[in-house]
């Protein structure tokens, strides 16, 4: 940890200068710097993902709930149960309504307000919390439509609040250290990259296993796009630089016919089931090209609907090397070939990144190797809400801010906007209004 | 479409009894007299290929460069053919194609040359035979198919990747309903060729694409399968794409580290973006996916793929996928498993493994294939497997990607070659 002593109201005035020209934040203002390193947590939707991220948040130090909020009691009872059993005191529990969120958000003794809820309450939730003066973190996507982007960046800025995206897939030990190379210049500069959300959920949003998610289903019935973009573009854009010197411009987005989710319903309620009757708007799979302000691309797939292998697709092209995260291998030019001679380099190999990592691997994973046993997703989640906690303590910016929250969030309306006009090209709002040409880029491993 | 063969009686009655594997098994059948256009690099590897046939005779050879036309006039005379007469000059092969003698004549030139030797070679009364891609231009494309209906003459692009046995074994399980409805097929060409390209000795015109052009120069290997197991022009037909390129980096760099960063070609401006990425859309509502990178350091060409509505196929790894078929949920089993039920019907007539050429320069087994159905059907006057719309189809996407990658990936419209023939035209059948 940085120097305890720190100022947190003195530090941001300095840190402004960075160029994020947000309000000051005033969390914890007035508070002595003792009290400052504790994180007050008031948590919304404690389903299993919920349940995931509250298990994570009680193995660090520093963190207390005081309040949890589902409307499910089942759901709810549990993750209090859980808060307990880690030796706090039992947190009160919100689940009146829908709305409750509204009452554990005027609670005065929060700091930040998580929201791990279905996708149309993100963006309510995260601008109650910060109207309400918490900072705010979201499960992915922040927001379902534009509006909501812009009601999420405009609320941030007027309030001085933080606006988090909870992306836990940029925490991914390779991802770490690919944007390492790219920023020690060993791949040369990134020029396009690909990557998917390949995974068959047709169970979980007709609910037919355990962990179903119905509420899923009522996206796939009316919306037809990338409906769910931040897993792959999350690493993508630390990679690019997105918003912090490169941004996105426009994106075109093609989907295929819609069959497969009509086809399971038949199968597993018969055809006279309404299920089996009803039209599902959301093509089987769906890519998505984005152009960069550098001239750059991405290429996003989504295919939540057909029956097939779930597959982490992740790579990216740069001018002097490649990486595929699917095979984990690299190639770096000059130095996977050994040999200089144009007849060498046209000949190519991967070979693993382990020689790579013992250079470049991320401080982060180096330092906290033997926590990223704990919890769920392989460490990534850890990974995440260590950061998360740890920026609030030091009074840093988050690694995925408001800004990176809204665009990578917008894409869901724009693909939809493009495949309902037979691929036209959609423009990217500058949620930055201009600031993504002189925001620093990332650094996570700055405080560790 | 009339043919205007005329020994199509004569060899249809000699065909039934043709073994494929051997076409000269039939004596007294005359031979095929090919002209050939281009000996170079991939026209050595044809011509080599017919060579390896019996049936086949090369009266007639053109190409600018020397070298290569009395290498393949040494290699026809070691065949024991009949010399061939030579030709020359750069407009050589208009007057090759006015011979007399010759039944087909096939291109493997510079791309900007395949189709105004395919127009030649069919207003001459012969069958044309291009190598990839035939045409440059959308005009073109236009071009060959009147020329094609108004002649009666074939003209057939050398795709020979949709004879490869993989693509042919996913093509046989895909038209048996393996996959169930067809959604998605994708692939590319993604092979660093900046060697190539600034080897003048080599292929001296390839640069000037990169320099002029910008979009997928290069498309017909992956769609050419593709387009079979989408059923494109047979009951289904693109409807439009749109085209995204990357900035050009990549050559400029390239040409910096060799030659020196005041070299003109360190300099030079090049159109072509380091990465382009295209999205075709059909009528049908089925997606193809294209990638072209000829300019980036990268080790491997782009996997080629197909996705239904009840599983999918890798070709990279070999594995599928089959709902209620694969042994486990969600889990890839190697395509081997499906070899035997779904070998392809077309290895019942031919025996793949006897293909030699005369020199084992060719391209290969696929290529040998390849040229057996094309030959088999010139015999029997039938329909070639990849027919002059197959041929434009594949090659107008070039232009088109231009086109949208010039005006922000909007976009653009596919010409309808088939004037509505895809709708009743059945899927492609190799028995």
């Amino acid at each position: 940890m940085m120097n305890a002593t720190y100022r947190r109201r003195d530090v941001l005035k300095l840190g402004t200068a960075a160029g994020v020209g947000m309000a000051v934040n005033m969390l914890g203002s007035g508070a002595s710097v003792e009290e400052k390193k504790v994180i007050r947590i008031g948590f919304v939707g404690t389903g299993g993902r919920g349940q995931d991220l509250i298990g994570v948040l009680l193995k660090l130090p520093g963190v207390q709930i005081p309040a949890l909020c589902d409307i499910n009691e089942d759901h709810l009872g549990k993750a209090q149960d859980m808060v307990v059993k880690a030796g706090h005191p039992k947190p009160e529990g919100y689940s009146r309504s829908e709305t409750d969120f509204l009452r554990l958000c005027d609670r005065k003794d929060l700091d930040l307000v998580i929201n791990a809820t279905p996708w149309q309450w993100h963006t309510p939730i995260a601008v109650a919390a910060m109207k309400a003066g918490k900072d705010t973190a979201t499960e992915v996507p922040a927001a379902v439509t534009i509006d909501q982007c812009w009601e999420l960046v405009e609320t941030a800025e007027k309030t001085g609040k933080r606006c988090v995206l909870l992306e836990n897939d940029c925490y991914d030990r390779e991802t770490l250290l690919i944007m390492n190379l790219i920023q020690k210049g060993v791949l040369g500069e990134p020029l396009y990259a690909e990557a998917g959300y390949l995974h068959d959920i047709r169970a979980v949003k007709f609910n037919t296993v355990s962990n179903g998610e119905p509420w899923r289903l009522e996206h796939s019935i009316k919306r037809n796009g990338n409906i769910y973009p931040t897993h792959p573009m999350g690493p993508v854009a630390w990679w690019f630089d997105i918003n912090r010197g490169d941004k996105m411009n426009h994106l075109v987005s093609m989907s295929t016919k819609s069959r497969s989710m009509k086809e399971f319903a038949i199968k597993a309620f018969g055809p006279n089931d309404y299920r089996a009757k009803t039209d599902y708007a959301l093509g089987d799979v769906n890519t998505t090209l984005i152009y960069t302000e550098k001239g750059r691309q991405i290429v996003l797939h989504h295919d939540t609907n057909t029956p097939r292998v779930k597959e982490h697709l992740l790579r990216i092209q740069c001018t002097k090397g490649a990486f595929n995260c699917h095979m984990n291998k690299i190639f770096v030019e000059g130095r996977s070939n050994r040999d200089d001679s144009p007849e060498w380099r046209a000949r190519h190999e991967w070979e693993s990144t382990d020689e790579y990592r013992k250079q470049y691997d991320s401080k982060l994973w180096r330092s906290m190797e033997k926590q990223s046993g704990i919890g769920s997703h392989g460490g990534i989640d850890y990974m995440e809400m260590y950061r998360l906690i740890k920026c609030l303590q030091e009074g840093k910016e988050p690694d995925i801010d408001v800004y990176d929250a809204a665009a990578w969030s917008a894409i869901s309306q724009l693909s939809e906007t493009s495949v309902a006009n037979r691929s036209a090209p959609m423009e990217f709002p500058d949620f930055t209004r201009g600031r993504w040409k002189n925001r620093p880029r990332l650094d996570i491993d700055s405080i560790v | 479409m009339t043919n205007r063969y005329n020994r199509r009686n004569f060899l249809k009655r000699s065909v039934p009894g043709l073994a494929l594997g051997s076409l000269g098994a039939q004596r007294e059948a005359r031979p095929i007299r090919v002209g050939f256009v281009g000996v170079g690099d991939r026209g050595s590897y044809h011509l080599d290929t017919l060579l390896g046939m019996d049936s086949v005779e090369v009266p007639a050879i053109c190409d600018v460069d020397p070298n290569y036309l009395y290498r393949a006039k040494r290699w026809i005379e070691q065949a024991g053919k009949p010399t061939p007469t030579l030709y020359e000059g750069p407009e050589d092969y208009i007057r090759l194609c006015e011979r007399k003698d010759l039944d087909l004549v096939v291109t493997a030139t510079p791309w900007h040359i395949h189709a105004p030797v395919c127009l030649a070679a069919m207003k001459n009364g012969k069958h044309a035979a291009t190598e990839v891609p035939a045409a440059l231009t959308v005009e073109e494309c236009w071009e060959l198919v009147e020329t094609s209906e108004k002649t009666g003459k074939h003209c057939m692009m050398l795709e020979q990747v949709n004879y490869m046995p993989v693509m042919l074994q996913i093509l046989e399980m895909a038209q048996r309903g393996v996959f169930g409805e067809i959604l998605l097929a994708s692939g590319g060409y993604v092979h660093d060729l900046r060697l190539v390209k600034f080897d003048p000795e080599r292929e001296p015109w390839r640069l000037q694409h990169s320099v002029d052009r910008n979009g997928n120069l290069y498309p017909t290997h992956p769609m050419g399968p593709m387009a079979w197991w989408m059923n494109i022009n047979r009951g289904d037909r693109f409807d439009y794409l749109v085209s995204m390129s990357t900035k050009a980096v990549c050559l400029n760099e390239y040409a910096a580290h060799y030659f020196g960063s005041r070299h003109p070609y360190a300099g030079m401006k090049m159109n072509q973006g380091d990465g382009n990425t295209t999205l075709l859309r059909t009528v049908d509502g089925k997606m193809a996916v294209l990638y072209f990178d000829t300019n980036t350091p990268h080790p491997q060409t782009a996997d080629l793929r197909l996705q239904g509505t009840r599983g999918h196929f890798s070709a990279n790894i070999g594995m599928v996928y089959i709902e209620g078929r694969s042994p486990q949920e969600h889990q890839w089993e190697p395509l081997e498993n499906y070899s035997k039920e779904f070998a392809p019907p077309l290895y019942q007539t031919i025996d793949r493994s006897k293909f030699k050429t005369a020199r084992g320069h060719g391209g290969g087994a696929d290529t040998a294939v390849m040229w057996a159905r094309f030959l088999k059907a010139l015999m029997s006057g039938t329909q070639p497997d990849m027919t002059v719309y197959d041929a434009v189809t594949w090659s107008v996407i070039s232009p088109l990607t231009e086109r949208s990658v010039a005006s922000k990936s909007r976009p653009v419209d596919f010409p309808d070659f088939t004037k509505g023939k895809w709708k009743t035209t059945p899927p492609v059948k190799l028995v």
